[in-house]
């Protein structure tokens, strides 16, 4: 009787030091860098400049923001407080300063959208996605990957976070919001059609209505440009549009999945101009791939982040690691778009230039 | 008075027969052995009168009241029993042991006379060596009088031993039966399943021979038992020879040599 | 004809032989007084680290401020006040609350098993509340409010344990090997849940249930601290009040109930506050194990194993043991939390092995 147990024992420490050890190489790393496969100092060709595509192209490319990808804040507003609030959860929160800003979320687009208000003075730190000029300067407040840590928060002593539900432990959000700071939980949701509802709900838990309906519309306006480029450039049958799927991989943890329906690469691959042909198969959401899904939907262009191609080991090692992708067009043809991984899915005051810059990859990968 | 009445008894298990119709009366300030070769139901009816298994037909009574009508500390108080395993899942000191003994007393007035009990029998087992020596380091034999021990302490009415002198030695086999003795004449009783049919016949009152399950002699002690009887349920020969000088009787299997 | 006239003289008193060390209500006095002091220097010394060096003195100054004692500084930095009473504090009370929990039920299912080597864990009780736990995670009854995901933890603990405690009952008597198979199969059972539950969760909630599975304090809030407190003082008060009896079990079954001991009542009320006592710590914290396996084990081999000191001793020692592995869990790597299941099966496991072989051969085994 006395050896069941221990066995059990060493069983159950053998697989804590397993997962342990695994969920230590599934930390994301996804930090945004500038060194991407990007020229520093670009000046690729406009949109406007681009002769109307077939779509198609042989090889990979990597999408390149333009300098100026975060629209220059209109002005400096100064927010009407007390701002009374009620978020995404359906928490009545009340902003009473909004001298010390903390915006934090998965991808950098709250970072970017405070900037773009004219508030980008007032942030105090910030995530591993954020960028926009001089947020290098901003302390860290989340570890090697996406966590929060609570400690570092307060010891900026923020006035207000404003955050979504993509970055964790909810538990620190929590504490923040037990020690007095007004935290506003906007949607998570990243997508290019609720861009105006988000930056509009940033501007209002900020007392900057005004500057927020202005940024929205300015944004539109421009992704309504960059659209229409698109719709030029593009082939307009739908049997000639470009298929596309979104993979999302991680090399060292063996994660491959697809974004298909409601995970914001829909709305991405629309805009394009292309065929989501995630949606074709019927994959919603994060989905592992599949070799028969995969082969079934035949896409022509692979998007995927740049740091998670890096962890396949590039275009080749994406190829050996699922091997159903060469049985495709896109693996045939090798055109794998990648793209910074903070970018690609932000959204936010980005869209436009993120648009842009994929449209340019994949209609033009030789500019 | 009886102290312990079994009338019909039966266990079956399996459909096989433990014991069938086990008829047991064991009147107070008598020590009674129970006999019989190995699978002979020793054990199990020691069990059935301690309460630990109800019988499948039959039923035992202590001190007149059926043995499932009394609540499980009210039956501690009045009976002790000594199991033939003695192990103790953790390293308790001798004295601890003993002293669980008096658990059926606590909150008691007889509570007081805890550490009275404990010495007194630790004494009687001659256990003060080992005292503070863990129970898992003791020998088979020092744990078996530990245990003895606390069945002492626990100052019950009635006693039931299953086996207390497998282990021991001379001296302790001597001195647990001089034990069991005493406490018949200060009144208790005993019942004590032995093997050792000289040992039986010295310091038994009166003996219940059981074979197979059923019962081939009881009430009387063993001197006046059938040889012919005897031999035959033990299936070796047997023969009965009184000492010299005391006239006790010592029972002695027939050697060929 | 009295058995002591027949006595030989070699037979009387000598003096006791020294057996083993520090027994009885001394040794455990003794030993409690000094876990509580080093209790108290643990507290404060975690409370004094971290992402904010706070002092000593400020820390302790903090504390009677609280209760109304001016006479230490209060912390001087930004954010310090804050951090100690959002985030530093109540991880701190939830460490000793933990760890005192595991630590006492630990002992009393090692009594009811009557091995040294039984765990809460080895019943099924920590898989079966990490069931309950993924399941409010990946179906997201989170939002219905925040106690979803630890009351389901603390149901579906609790429920398999009656499941393994029923299952290996027969004819009203439960057997210990069968108890321990049986609590084999269940976590086997609830394994496979876990792994249906996190393949059909997302991306997040997958991380989520690795790393709860691994156990972590980090985002304790003093709400959680507010249901742990009551339920871990009542079990520990019942285990306590139970403690005579336990120490009668070691006697074995039978001779417990010659002794006049509800067996089966003993074992259904033990095992109940020991599920009690785990779900609870479990689900606010994840699985931690090996405290319940090597605290009340270490601490049987100062004081002896007379079940009331150690079940108070022990409680004590889980508590100084959680709260100085938190503070390595969350100071090793700076920024990083590391799962405290997983510090504590690293060393608790070949530590374990070693006490194995020491206690084996010096008690001379164990029943």
């Amino acid at each position: 009787m006395s050896f069941l147990p221990r066995r059990t024992v060493a069983v159950l420490a053998a697989i804590s030091v397993a997962l342990g050890c695994a969920s230590c190489a599934s930390l994301p790393s996804t930090a945004a860098s500038a060194d991407d496969g990007c020229p520093k100092t670009s000046s690729p060709v406009a949109l406007t400049d681009l002769a109307p595509s077939t779509g198609a192209a042989k090889g990979p490319a990597t999408a390149c923001l333009i300098a100026d990808d975060v629209p220059a804040p209109a002005g400096s507003p100064t927010p009407t407080l007390p701002a009374a609030v009620t978020d995404a959860q359906g928490t009545s929160v009340t902003v009473t300063d909004a001298s010390r800003i903390l915006a934090l979320d998965m991808s950098g687009t709250l970072a970017s959208t405070v900037y773009a208000l004219g508030l980008g003075d007032n942030l105090v730190g910030r995530d591993v996605a954020t960028t926009f000029p001089g947020s290098d300067a901003l302390p860290l407040v989340t570890g090697t990957g996406h966590d929060l840590n609570g400690e570092a928060i307060l010891a900026l002593a923020p006035t207000v976070l404003i955050t979504d539900s993509s970055v964790g432990p909810w538990d620190t959000v929590l504490q923040v919001r037990d020690a007095g700071i007004p935290v506003v939980v906007v949607t998570p949701e990243r997508s290019m059609d609720n861009i105006g509802e988000l930056t509009e709900a940033v501007a209002a838990a900020l007392g900057v209505p005004a500057a927020g309906t202005e940024l929205s519309a300015r944004i539109d306006q421009r992704l309504t440009a960059v659209e229409t480029e698109i719709e030029r450039i593009a082939p307009s049958d739908d049997d000639e549009k470009i298929r596309m799927i979104f993979l999302y991989v991680r090399g060292g943890a063996n994660v491959y999945y697809v974004f298909g329906e409601g995970s914001g690469a829909d709305s991405l691959i629309e805009r394009l101009g292309g065929i989501d042909v995630a949606a074709e198969v019927g994959i919603s959401d994060a989905r592992p791939i599949t070799a028969e899904s995969l082969v079934a939907a035949a896409p022509e262009v692979v998007l995927v982040m740049t740091k998670g191609l890096e962890s396949t080991g590039g275009v080749d090692g994406l190829l050996d690691a699922i091997p159903a992708l060469v049985q495709t067009p896109a693996g045939a043809d090798r055109r794998i778009v990648d793209m910074a991984d903070s970018e690609i899915l932000g959204f936010g005051p980005r869209s436009p230039a993120v648009l842009e810059a994929l449209a340019r990859a994949i209609y033009a990968p030789a500019s | 008075m009886t102290a312990i009445t079994a009338s019909g008894v039966t266990v079956e298990v399996g459909g096989r027969a433990l014991l069938r119709e086990v008829d047991l009366d064991v009147p107070t300030g008598t020590v009674h052995a129970l006999l019989g070769p190995n699978g002979a139901g020793k054990s199990t009816l020691l069990s059935v009168l301690a309460g630990d298994r109800a019988p499948d037909r039959g039923t035992v009574e202590i001190l007149g009241r059926p043995v499932s009508d009394w609540r499980l500390r009210e039956l501690a108080r009045e009976r002790a029993v000594l199991t033939q395993e003695h192990s103790v899942a953790f390293a308790f000191p001798v004295r601890e042991v003993v002293r669980m003994g008096r658990a059926p007393w606590a909150r008691t007035a007889r509570e007081d006379d805890d550490d009275r009990a404990v010495a007194a029998a630790i004494d009687a087992a001659e256990l003060w060596r080992l005292e503070e020596r863990a129970v898992p380091t003791l020998s088979g034999g020092e744990r078996a009088r530990t245990a003895f021990a606390r069945t002492l302490a626990q100052e019950s009415g009635i006693l039931l031993l299953d086996e207390p002198t497998a282990a021991l030695d001379l001296r302790h086999q001597e001195q647990t039966m001089q034990r069991a003795r005493l406490i018949a004449a200060r009144g208790g009783t005993v019942v004590v399943v032995v093997h050792d049919l000289t040992l039986a016949a010295a310091y038994a009152d009166a003996v219940t021979l059981l074979s197979d399950g059923e019962v081939a002699a009881t009430g009387s002690p063993l001197a006046d038992m059938d040889v012919a009887l005897l031999s035959d349920v033990y299936e070796h020969p047997v023969e009965f020879i009184r000492h010299p000088r005391t006239g006790a009787v010592i029972v002695q299997p027939i050697r060929n040599t | 004809m009295t058995a002591t006239s027949r006595l030989p003289r070699k037979a009387t008193k000598t003096a006791a032989d020294p057996g083993p060390p520090r027994r009885g209500i001394t040794g455990a006095v003794l030993l409690g007084s000094t876990l509580a002091l080093a209790l108290s220097v643990a507290v404060l010394v975690s409370a004094a680290t971290g992402q904010l060096v706070i002092p000593p003195e400020e820390v302790l100054g903090s504390l009677l401020h609280a209760v109304g004692i001016h006479a230490l500084p209060l912390p001087q930095q930004l954010g310090a006040q804050e951090t100690l009473w959002t985030i530093r504090f109540p991880r701190v009370v939830m460490s000793i609350l933990v760890g005192a929990a595991l630590a006492s039920s630990g002992a009393v299912m090692q009594a009811v098993f009557g091995n040294p080597l039984a765990e809460p864990g080895v019943i099924g009780v920590s898989s079966g509340a990490a069931v309950g736990a993924a399941a409010a995670i990946v179906f997201g009854w989170s939002a219905a409010g925040p106690w979803a995901v630890a009351a389901a933890a603390f149901v579906t603990g609790v429920t398999s344990v009656m499941v393994v405690y029923l299952t290996a009952r027969k004819a009203g008597r439960t057997e210990v090997v069968t108890l321990l198979l049986t609590g084999v199969a269940v976590t086997a059972i609830t394994g496979a849940c876990l792994a249906l539950l996190t393949f059909l969760g997302d991306q997040q909630a997958r991380e989520q249930i690795v790393f709860w599975q691994l156990g972590s304090l980090n985002g304790s809030r003093w709400s959680d601290a507010a249901v742990v407190l009551p339920v871990t003082v009542v079990g520990i008060t019942i285990s306590v009040l139970l403690g005579r009896r336990l120490d009668l079990l070691t006697l074995g079954e039978r001779s417990a109930r010659h002794l006049g001991v509800n067996v089966e009542a003993l074992r259904a009320i033990a095992v109940t506050t020991v599920a009690m006592l785990v779900a609870v710590a479990v689900a606010f914290t994840g699985v931690i194990g090996f405290v319940g396996l090597v605290i009340p084990h270490l601490i049987r081999m100062v004081i002896g194993p007379a079940h009331r000191p150690l079940i108070v001793t022990s409680a004590l020692g889980g508590a100084v043991l959680l709260v100085v592995a938190d503070l390595v869990a969350r100071t090793a790597v700076p920024y990083a939390d590391l799962p405290i299941g997983m510090l504590t099966a690293l060393v608790g496991g070949p530590f374990f092995f070693w006490l194995l072989r020491r206690t084996r051969n010096r008690a001379g085994g164990w029943a």
